[in-house]
């Protein structure tokens, strides 16, 4: 099965249902990597304000994930939906779950901005976040891209990619021990990075999750704690 | 985006058509009404203590094949069966072999709930007498009450076993045809879409039945419900314009489907 | 992914509910007067129902009752002729008559010489005197005694004195002289119109006042009973193989078209059939139920076939199949099964052939048994005749009487048919079962 279609149901609402539920994934996922951005902007720019806004944008992401469980919930009750169908809306809500943790990082990245600035600008770290970042930014929107276009093999590269995100987050570990041992007034400031670099980890491996999602809906077979293949 | 009628339905069928434990074995099986061939190159296992689901749009030919499994077929004139249909390693096709006998052992429940217009328990000791299986009333008796416990029906029935079965509700005939039917103790158990008129409750204590009776027998079913294949199958069989498409275990059906004909039909956009 | 199928055309709701309500009334008043077509309809079939009966009846209820006039009678073995009522020898060369005769002086003695007399014993029954010498040999006590007995008045008095009531006496078959008589008679209260026993327990006859429908009654039994016997089994069997067991080929067709045309055929042929087949070949003598039986088998048997056919493909075919399923022999299947679920509608035909049956008279003409038959028959290869050719043979005599007897004879028909018809629904009911 080369290509999936959830279209061409004979209930075309059914149609219709579904198309809302990808694209109601899609707006949030949007929503978060906007949040993520933002967070990291915040961080970097000093934008204490900006971090405000992502914190306060948190609970429309949380809203969207009721909304979509809602949705999906529906789905399966009036449908009884079979195969790909059943499959699609199972990988959607186990990826809102994703999402919404997503969103939970990029709140508390936007947090430890706020402590970031209160305790004045210093460019101690923000190298190694802005480069982290990068790459989870990358690896966030090659798994919603992989999502929307239902492409196993993109996924399957972005889950490649994951790896590299968890050798540059040993990287700046290591970088931010060396800061902390260099300066030890800078500890309490550098823990903050350090939680930060440890979200953006942590987003990673949810953006890894909504690949295997993906691998899910098209070959059917669920590669969760399995590593290889 | 091609349409699904415009490709060609393959010849061979795909999924794990063959079992190590077959109790019944079909191979290449054609059947034909005069002219018209109904179903083409069959070929299907069906395990022992196995539930066998049967699925695919109006007009597939599943019950055409499930009616040539207790050659019910023989009854339409012009059908006309080839290739191997065998029990236990004996061609039911084959000249010598009795097709009364053939039915005792391979018991039929149908679309439309049938008992006689009989009393309840004429209906159930009808088979043991016709084929002379009981040796006293008493004998008798013991057979009606275990096949009517074996339906789970007997509760429901034991104070009024000579009034009429046609007075029973819809879902309590049809098991009053599978107590019938089980009165002969027969190996395989052939039922044709036996819930389509039957209420969601009546349906699901035949569904509960089939699952019991599973361990004991062996069944084939022929559902127009997609869920009702889904509940009480171990393996799904999809018929497509009278070929066999795809033959898996139910799980696999319903989550994975090999064919996408078989998906199409799953998923509700066959077209 | 491309765009999902454009939605369905859902154009903007118009509001039909004027043009509906307009074409409302229309379609109510076209409903209103197909009712009244079907009740205009059932009201003159009742209406013909009704005429039929009331005409009937009306003209039939008087052949119930008949004219008798009182007798003294002196059964006076001298006045007989004979000395012993045990020989029987002598009974019937006795002279009967006698012993009304001179009652009848007695009654009126104003009546003198010969032509007078003639006439006054013409006011009574010739046959009466045959009734006397039953009721001596039923009762030999009598002898010697004297008793006023009510004997049966001709059939031409009969005639006048039920006339009498409706105002427009019927005076063309008797004199000046009898009709004095009678009023002398009924100022007496000699003369009185009773229950006509005769009617119901005797054969036919020349003279009306002694004609009975019994003997009519038992022939229509006798030949119903062989015709049933005949065809309703042979019909079932019939019908049975051809719909159950006879393949489908052009032989059974041409049989099936057969069978149908054979039930338009008309019925005198089959009388001919009968004439040229059970008389002139088999040698059956004519004139018996027996043969009327055969006749009316061959005439009945494509009804009897075509409804039960009806009736067996009536029986569904879910029940055939649990029988099969079950693993029922086919003989079975339609032993078990189909059979009694067919045999409520099986009988319904052979309710309509049997009433065909009973009303038939055209081929029973053919084979003779529309001979004058005075005896009531004792069985089935007595010469008899039946209810239909009685009514056709009376219908047929000049004398007036036999007109109130022809309705009188209809009535019993009618009560016959009835009586079938409600046994056998009877029965069917009983029969019937649900599925």
């Amino acid at each position: 099965m080369d290509k999936l279609k959830f279209e061409n149901h004979i209930a075309s609402v059914f149609d219709e249902e579904l198309e809302e539920i990808r694209n109601d994934l899609m707006a949030m996922g949007g929503q978060v990597e906007q949040q993520l951005t933002d967070a990291v902007q915040a961080i970097c720019e000093a934008d204490s304000q900006l971090a405000e806004q992502v914190i306060q944008r948190d609970h429309r992401v949380d809203e969207m994930e009721l909304e979509i469980d809602e949705a999906c919930v529906l789905v399966i009750a009036r449908r009884q939906p079979a195969a790909s169908d059943l499959r699609l809306v199972v990988a959607v809500t186990r990826a809102v779950a994703d999402l919404e943790r997503i969103g939970d990082e990029a709140k508390k990245i936007a947090k430890h901005a706020l402590e970031l600035t209160e305790s004045g600008p210093s460019p101690m770290g923000y190298s190694e976040v802005r480069h982290l970042a990068q790459s989870v930014s990358q690896i966030l929107r090659n798994a919603l891209d992989s999502f929307a276009r239902f492409d196993a093999d993109t996924a399957l590269a972005t889950m490649q990619e994951d790896k590299k995100i968890d050798m540059e987050y040993k990287t700046a570990l290591r970088e931010l021990v060396t800061y902390m041992m260099e300066d030890p007034r800078s500890i309490s400031r550098v823990i903050n990075i350090l939680w930060v670099v440890r979200s953006l980890e942590r987003i990673g491996d949810h953006a890894k999750n909504l690949c295997e999602q993906v691998v899910f809906v098209v070959k059917g077979k669920d590669i969760r704690h399995r590593n290889g293949q | 985006m091609a349409n699904d009628n415009e490709r060609p339905i393959p010849g061979a069928s795909v999924g794990e058509q063959f079992q190590d434990n077959a109790r019944m074995s079909m191979r290449n099986v054609n059947i034909f009404y005069g002219e018209k061939q109904a179903i083409f190159d069959v070929s299907l296992d069906i395990g022992q203590n196995q539930v066998m689901a049967m699925i695919g749009p109006s007009g597939c030919g599943k019950s055409t094949f499930l009616r040539s499994l207790n050659r019910m077929n023989d009854t339409i004139e012009g059908c006309r069966v080839e290739g191997q249909i065998a029990m236990d390693g004996q061609n039911l096709y084959d000249e010598k072999l009795d097709v009364v006998e053939l039915r005792a052992r391979v018991g039929m429940v149908f679309q439309k709930p049938n008992p006689f217009p009989k009393s309840i328990y004429d209906n159930v000791a009808y088979g043991p007498k016709i084929h002379g299986l009981a040796e006293s009333r008493v004998d008798l008796d013991e057979m009606v009450e275990s096949s009517l416990r074996k339906a789970s029906l007997w509760n429901e029935v034991k104070d009024r076993l000579h009034q009429p079965g046609t007075g029973l509700s819809g879902g309590q005939q049809q098991r009053l045809c599978i107590a019938r039917a089980i009165a002969v103790n027969p190996e395989v158990i052939l039922m044709d879409e036996p819930c389509s008129a039957l209420d969601p409750i009546a349906t699901a204590k035949i569904e509960e039945l089939i699952e019991e009776l599973s361990e004991n027998f062996t069944i084939a079913i022929v559902t127009h419900s997609m869920q009702q294949a889904a509940r009480v199958s171990h393996r799904t069989a999809y018929f497509h314009l009278g070929r066999l498409i795809e033959v898996n275990p139910t799980e696999q059906v319903f989550t994975m489907p090999e064919h996408e004909l078989t998906e199409g039909y799953i998923t509700g956009r066959f077209g | 992914m491309t765009e999902s199928n454009p939605s369905p055309h859902r154009s903007a709701p118009v509001d039909h509910s004027a043009t509906i309500k307009a074409s409302l009334k229309r379609r109510y008043r076209a409903e209103r007067r197909f009712r009244w077509y079907g009740r205009a309809a059932i009201a003159f079939g009742l209406a013909a129902v009704l005429v039929l009966f009331v005409d009937i009846i009306s003209k039939g209820h008087g052949a119930f009752k008949t004219t008798h006039i009182a007798v003294p009678i002196h059964y006076d073995l001298d006045s007989l002729g004979i000395d012993s009522i045990n020989d029987n020898q002598q009974l019937a060369l006795a002279n009967w008559d006698a012993l009304f005769k001179s009652g009848m002086r007695q009654l009126l003695p104003e009546a003198s010489g010969r032509s007078q007399r003639r006439e006054l014993y013409r006011l009574i029954s010739n046959g009466a005197g045959y009734d006397l010498k039953d009721r001596l040999q039923a009762n030999p006590q009598l002898v010697g005694q004297r008793e006023r007995i009510w004997l049966l008045a001709d059939d031409d008095i009969d005639t006048y004195f039920k006339s009498l009531r409706d105002g427009e006496p019927y005076t063309a078959r008797v004199s000046d002289q009898q009709i004095a008589w009678i009023d002398q008679l009924y100022a007496s209260g000699d003369i009185a119109t009773r229950w006509n026993r005769n009617f119901f327990t005797r054969g036919d006859s020349r003279e009306p006042e002694q004609a009975g429908i019994w003997g009519a009654v038992m022939g229509s039994l006798f030949t119903l009973v062989i015709t049933f016997a005949l065809s309703f089994p042979i019909g079932v069997a019939a019908a049975i193989y051809l719909e159950e067991f006879a393949p489908r080929n052009r032989f059974t067709d041409f049989i099936e078209i057969n069978i149908n045309n054979l039930a338009a055929v008309p019925s005198i042929i089959f009388g001919l059939l009968g004439l040229a087949i059970f008389i002139n070949f088999f040698q059956v003598p004519r004139s018996i139920p027996l043969l009327g039986g055969l006749v009316l088998t061959l005439m009945t048997l494509p009804t009897i076939i075509i409804t039960s056919r009806a009736a067996i493909k009536a029986v569904p075919p879910s029940i055939r199949e649990a029988a099969l399923g079950m693993g029922a022999s086919k003989h079975q299947m339609v032993l078990h099964h189909v059979l009694p679920l067919a045999m409520p509608g099986m009988l319904t035909g052979a309710i309509i052939g049997m009433a065909q049956a009973l009303g038939e008279t055209a081929p029973l003409l053919m084979i003779g048994m529309v001979a004058f038959i005075v005896d009531i028959p004792g069985g089935f290869s007595d010469p008899a005749t039946v209810l239909p050719v009685q009514i056709f043979l009376w219908a047929d005599s000049p004398e007036r009487a036999f007109v109130e007897k022809t309705s009188a004879a209809i009535m019993v028909l009618l009560a016959f048919l009835i009586a079938m018809n409600t046994t056998a629904v009877w029965i069917r009911k009983r029969l019937e079962r649900r599925w």
